[in-house]
């Protein structure tokens, strides 16, 4: 069997140390925010929880996309996305400081601005704080079920190599797809859309769940390749393996463009008021520049980074684009969130409160990421696909 | 046959790895000249054969830019430069809108420059005359042998080393490649002229029908014969059969205010010159004048015209009679005739009529000036002298 | 039934050697049609004749002989337009996304698939032109020098749908005829009768398989697939956009490109099943095209009905969250206005019935598919129908409203479509051979080296 080519090491205990770090750091910087500018900390901080949704469940996303889709090459590194996706049920107590601060964020949880808004009034029934609770719980509940589920069927066929395991999990799989677009499409609108109140469009679900995919691939690529170059996963490993990664980013990268300009294009060329607002809001004075830096980032530089067969498979670039989209995905959700911030109507504000957030999110992820991997083998060994996903090759 | 130039030495395999290791074993050895034929692709081979990688994605690369380039400068030229028009509020150069048909050029050189540069820069195809078609060799390629040439051409080449070659290896057959005949070119045969000059004729002679006879068949008249109503055109809408129509009874054409008062009767009373002289009054009153009055009435309102001897004569306007006139009343002339001067209602408008009658007054007063008119103009005058 | 996951999926069943597989692919190639030949081919003739002459009659008496006037200008023909635009967008997938999926269970249909594309294309390319009423002055739509600097506008969705159309046309066009040369190489070499090779040798170009050859041609391949798939996303979402850029409620909604693109590749796939049942029956390629293909099929049609669903509930729910009333109206129209009917076909046929296929049993039952896809090919035709007809005959203005109704001229020139593909298809199956030859020979059985140390591109 292959898996005397597997041997479990232990990850350096300084891996650990800098998560906890990078967490206290930032969550001492944030607390210290929340007293210097509340209203800024809230958006900043909800940038960062946005993050760890599309990172954690985008994971559980992509675990679920493996087993439908009986992908092979992905068998190997699936282990790295069960323990990358391993935040969703913390995502629990990561909302807390948003859910007590609903006012602070959205207009429509403000009584004394409902009343006096026809538009709002009428969407009540939805955006009200109350259900708006019950939504977020019961979402990151029904992520985690699946999760943890899928995740535990996978480590317990570590140890007897069962085929109905996979059955199930395919089974659960198919079942979480659909359940996750849903979920995923309201999450956005709940958190994001709602924060220009009488803006909407049907595809900002759809938006949010590239850059939700891109993150996660990213996130899976940042930890599999160091991990395989210093040979915790298996010898077998090659760089024709890492092709997927980087095909897939490019594949992304080119979806979340053409969601992106979608959307913008069909609401420049109506020019209806009541839409254009949204990216009217985006283009006052230094928004601009973040709007224009958008494509750049998010689109044309990972294209050219990634556009040739050779690169793909490049571990240095795809270390690199990985970083990179990371960053490219959070730049987005600043770009979506932080223009609603009153005092920012008319441009960009620079605060340190911004820089801090993220940072704590790293931490968290790293923290999480080491948990899991203390006493679970990082890659499925007993899979009955692992062989076939070793054997691989273009 | 015994005089055949010999092109290669062949040699077919029925296994995939024999092949791949056919093909290392050769490129190994140094030969160039040589090649695989396989019915499909197989895996590791350009590896085996030492191939350096394809350099077609430079080709793609180069004309897809190209073809966003062309997309983009091509309707930056229509659009904002040619004639731009505004279009739904969006400025000249609305890139939101050409991103679309910007990409579908960039794909479309893409694509096509890749197939053709591939098909016939590449490869050289068509070529439909290479030794290796029909022989035996070929046809158990195509279907499912895999098979290794090197060509005679080929500095290493040696017939019998190579034959032993191929049987260590594992070779189910060899066979013999030759260079086939040269066939007279087949261009110059009388029946390939024939065939050439009566397929001329039948395109060159359907061409012109179907473009000049075929496609005017009705009611295909590409817009010669438009539905519309073209000048001097009859027309059965009408019963009189004219396209052409007076206008309305009761139309007035602009500048030409209706003028109530037709025939003989003297509104005199009624109407008057809303002009003052004043300079630019009085010099559309003489250009009017010059061009519409004069060739009867004379430069100077005299009645000396070159009609003067004709019968009726066209009389001077300085006779106490005109002098006597009102404003209102020469007004009523020139827009209704009187005798046999016609109406030039049409051809002056009121207000250029109301300018003329302000200068014949002139022409009228400087033919009978008084006293004090002559006294104020000999002042004008000495005042220019001394300076 | 348990499947093993460890064992890798043979693509061809039954071990069939590279010879045998020729044959059976070219078999109907060489033989003589038998009569059920001619009894198809006579039905689908006689629904492109009664096309042809519905056609006929539109040219010389003028589109009023069609349902389309005020407020539904835009009726059949559109939708008719769409809904084959949809159908050829599977063929593509097939062929190219699959190919980049490196899913190895592409290789049996995708010929067949591109070939549904290329025709399906052909089919929608009729509806633009005739739709403009003289279609003899078309040419006069396109950019030609003129000295009143008269232009297209091509800020128009419209334009762009021609730019999209006849580039996907083309490129599917180049990529179906690259994969050919091969075979007609294959049918050259196989050939005996000397008509048959002639024309055999100028397609293939002189085609001679050699290696130096196959590693370019290898890299085109890949080129065009990976072209073609960004082209059939644009295609279709710029069809979308004829409809999404304007400020109809119930056509302008951002979802609108990705919507089209997925139900234009779940009514593509449908159809790609439909034909391929018959197909694999008529020609006795069981075990190339096998079970496994269809239910792999099927269950992509699960998921992009799912998609599509999805699409209808955003929809739904963003025309509520919107608070706009005529887009909150267009939704209660569509569902019990004048249309429900329509709609609820369309409801029906693409989100509930294709729920049939989460079963694995029904999934691999090939009555019971070809009942659910032909039903779902009804239901985007609908789909397309409700979205177009709905929206116009009951826009801002009430006083403007009206009830569309097609004439049989319409649904002639619908049928006539129809047999149009069917017609073609069907010579396909006796011109050229429905599965692509050198692409199944390899992913044959022992058809590559066991050690190979891979071609790294």
């Amino acid at each position: 069997m292959s898996q005397n080519k597997y041997l479990k090491k232990e990850l350096p205990a300084s891996l650990n140390r800098i998560g906890w770090m990078l967490l206290i750091i930032g969550a001492a910087l944030g607390l210290l925010g929340f007293y210097v500018d509340h209203s800024r900390a809230v958006f900043s901080y909800l940038v960062a929880y946005m993050f760890l949704v599309s990172l954690g469940v985008g994971s559980v996303f992509l675990l679920a996309l493996e087993y439908v889709a009986g992908a092979d090459w992905s068998v190997p590194f699936r282990r790295i996305i069960e323990f990358t996706g391993f935040i969703t049920p913390f995502l629990l107590i990561l909302a807390i400081p948003l859910l007590f601060n609903l006012e602070e964020l959205f207009q429509w949880a403000q009584p004394q601005i409902v009343a006096k808004d026809e538009i709002l009034t009428g969407k009540s029934p939805y955006l009200n704080t109350e259900f708006f609770i019950i939504r977020v719980i019961v979402f990151i509940l029904i992520w985690s079920a699946f999760y943890f589920l899928m995740s535990r069927n996978s480590l317990k066929q570590d140890l007897n190599g069962d085929q109905k395991l996979t059955r199930i999990n395919i089974k659960l799989s198919a079942i979480f797809i659909p359940l996750f677009a849903l979920t995923i499409s309201f999450t956005s609108f709940d958190w994001m859309m709602s924060l220009e109140p009488h803006w909407f469009s049907t595809i900002f679900g759809v938006y949010f769940f590239s850059g939700t995919v891109i993150a996660a691939l990213a996130g899976a690529t940042i930890f599999a390749i160091p991990l395989k170059e210093k040979g915790y996963l298996h010898s077998d490993l090659n760089n024709e393996h890492l092709f997927s990664f980087g095909a897939l980013l490019f594949a992304f990268v080119n979806f979340w463009a053409y969601i992106a300009f979608s959307q913008y294009l069909l609401i420049w060329y109506a020019d209806l008021p009541e839409e254009t607002t949204w990216f009217l809001t985006r283009w006052q004075g230094s928004w601009a520049y973040f709007s224009i830096l958008l494509i750049v980032i998010h689109f044309l530089v990972p294209y050219i980074i990634l556009l040739s067969q050779p690169a793909k498979m490049n571990p240095k670039r795809l270390k690199f684009s990985a970083v990179w989209l990371l960053f490219a995905h959070l730049f987005d959700l600043f770009w979506l969130i932080m223009p609603s911030v009153q005092s920012m109507e008319h441009g960009y504000i620079f605060s340190w409160i911004d820089l801090v957030f993220p940072i704590a999110a790293v931490g968290i992820v790293i923290i999480l990421f080491t948990l899991k991997a203390k006493n679970n083998n990082l890659i499925p060994v007993g899979d009955p696909k692992l062989q076939k996903g070793l054997n691989f090759h273009l | 046959m015994n005089n055949k130039k010999l092109f290669a030495v062949s040699a077919l395999f029925d296994d995939p790895n024999k092949i791949i290791e056919a093909a290392s074993k050769i490129s190994e050895s140094g030969y160039t000249k040589y090649d695989v034929n396989t019915p499909y692709p197989i895996h590791g081979m350009d590896k085996a054969m030492k191939l350096k990688p394809s350099n077609l994605g430079f080709v793609t690369l180069f004309f897809g830019l190209s073809g966003t380039a062309i997309a983009l400068l091509f309707m930056y030229w229509t659009m904002s430069v040619d004639y731009p028009m505004v279009i739904g509020g969006k400025p000249f150069f609305a890139l939101p809108a050409f991103i679309p048909v910007t990409f579908e050029l960039t794909v479309l050189l893409a694509t096509l420059s890749t197939v053709i540069g591939m098909l016939a820069f590449f490869f050289k195809l068509p070529a439909n005359s290479h030794p290796l078609h029909d022989t035996d060799y070929m046809q158990n390629v195509s279907k499912d042998k895999y098979g290794i040439f090197v060509e005679s051409a080929d500095p290493l080449f040696d017939e019998n080393k190579l034959r032993n070659l191929f049987k260590d290896l594992g070779a189910i057959k060899t066979e013999d490649i030759f260079i086939p005949e040269k066939e007279i070119f087949p261009v110059f045969q009388p029946k390939f002229l024939i065939l050439l000059f009566i397929t001329a004729l039948v395109v060159s002679g359907g061409t012109y029908f179907t473009l000049n006879k075929l496609m005017y068949t009705l009611p295909f008249n590409w817009m010669m014969d438009q539905g519309k109503l073209n000048p001097q055109k009859g027309s059965v809408l009408f019963a009189d059969g004219f396209g052409m129509r007076k206008p309305v009874e009761g139309t007035v054409a602009r500048g030409f205010i209706p003028y109530p008062y037709k025939g003989e009767l003297n509104p005199s009373q009624t109407l008057s010159n809303p002009l003052l002289p004043t300079k630019a009054v009085l010099e559309l009153g003489k250009k009017k004048f010059l061009t519409f009055c004069s060739p009867c009435h004379g430069n100077f309102a005299d009645g000396d015209s070159r009609l003067h001897g004709q019968f009726p004569n066209p009389p001077t306007l300085h006779s106490e009679r005109a002098r006597n006139f009102s404003d209102g009343m020469i007004f009523h002339i020139i827009t209704n005739g009187q005798n046999v001067m016609p109406s030039y209602a049409s051809q002056v408008t009121s207000e250029e009529r109301w300018a003329i009658i302000n200068y014949v007054r002139v022409l009228q007063r400087s033919k009978n000036a008084s006293d004090s008119d002559l006294l104020l103009s000999k002042e004008e005058s000495s005042k220019n002298v001394a300076k | 039934m348990n499947v093993d996951y460890s064992r890798e999926l043979p693509t061809i069943e039954g071990r069939l050697s590279l010879a045998e597989i020729e044959r059976l692919v070219a078999t109907p190639l060489e033989s003589k049609p038998d009569k059920k030949f001619y009894i198809a081919l006579s039905i689908t003739g006689t629904f492109l004749l009664i096309g042809a002459i519905c056609l006929a009659i539109s040219f010389y008496y003028g589109t009023g002989m069609w349902g389309n006037n005020q407020p539904v200008g835009w009726a059949f023909p559109i939708v008719n337009f769409v809904f084959w635009v949809g159908i050829g967008h599977a063929g593509t997938l097939i062929s190219a996304i699959l190919f980049l999926l490196r899913q190895k269970w592409r290789t049996g249909i995708a010929r067949f698939a591109e070939a549904m594309t290329i025709f399906a294309v052909m089919c929608a390319g009729i509806f633009p032109i005739i739709h403009t009423g003289r279609p003899w002055l078309a040419g006069y739509l396109t950019p030609y020098p003129n000295q009143h600097s008269l232009w297209v506008n091509f800020t128009s969705p419209l334009v762009w749908d021609v730019f999209a159309v006849s580039t996907y046309f083309t490129v599917s066009l180049v990529f179906w005829y690259v994969g050919l040369i091969p075979d007609f190489a294959t049918m050259r070499d196989r050939t005996v009768s000397k008509l048959r090779k002639t024309i055999y040798s100028i397609f293939s170009l002189g085609w001679r398989h050699s290696n130096r050859h196959w590693q370019h041609y290898e890299k085109a391949y890949m080129l065009l697939a990976g072209f073609a798939t960004p082209l059939v996303l644009s295609v279709h979402t710029i069809v979308s956009f004829d409809f999404a850029v304007s400020i109809m409620p119930g056509w302008h909604t951002t979802i609108f490109p990705p919507y089209f693109v997925a139900g234009a590749i779940f009514s593509g796939f449908a159809m790609v099943v439909t034909v391929l049942i018959f197909v694999r029956k008529i020609f006795d390629l069981q075990h190339i095209i096998t079970i496994n293909h269809l239910e792999k099929m099927n269950k992509v049609i699960i998921a992009t009905s799912m998609m599509v669903g999805y699409a209808y509930a955003m929809e739904f729910f963003i025309a509520w969250y919107s608070g706009v009333p005529a887009e909150q109206f267009v939704f209660i129209n569509r569902a019990f206005g004048p249309y429900a009917w329509a709609y609820w076909i369309m409801v029906s046929c693409n989100v509930i019935f294709p729920q049939f296929f989460w079963f694995r049993k029904i999934r691999r039952s090939v009555p019971i598919m070809l009942v659910i896809v032909i039903l779902v090919n009804v239901g985007m035709w609908f789909e397309r129908f409700v979205i177009t007809v709905t929206s116009l005959s009951r826009d801002f203005l009430p006083s403007s409203w009206a009830y569309y109704k097609p004439t049989m001229y319409d649904a002639g020139i619908l049928l006539g479509s129809f047999g149009l593909f069917f017609t073609l298809v069907i010579l396909f199956t006796k011109a050229l051979p429905v599965v692509s030859i050198s692409e199944i020979k390899a992913v044959a059985d022992g058809a590559q080296p066991v050690h190979h140390g891979g071609s790294h591109e």
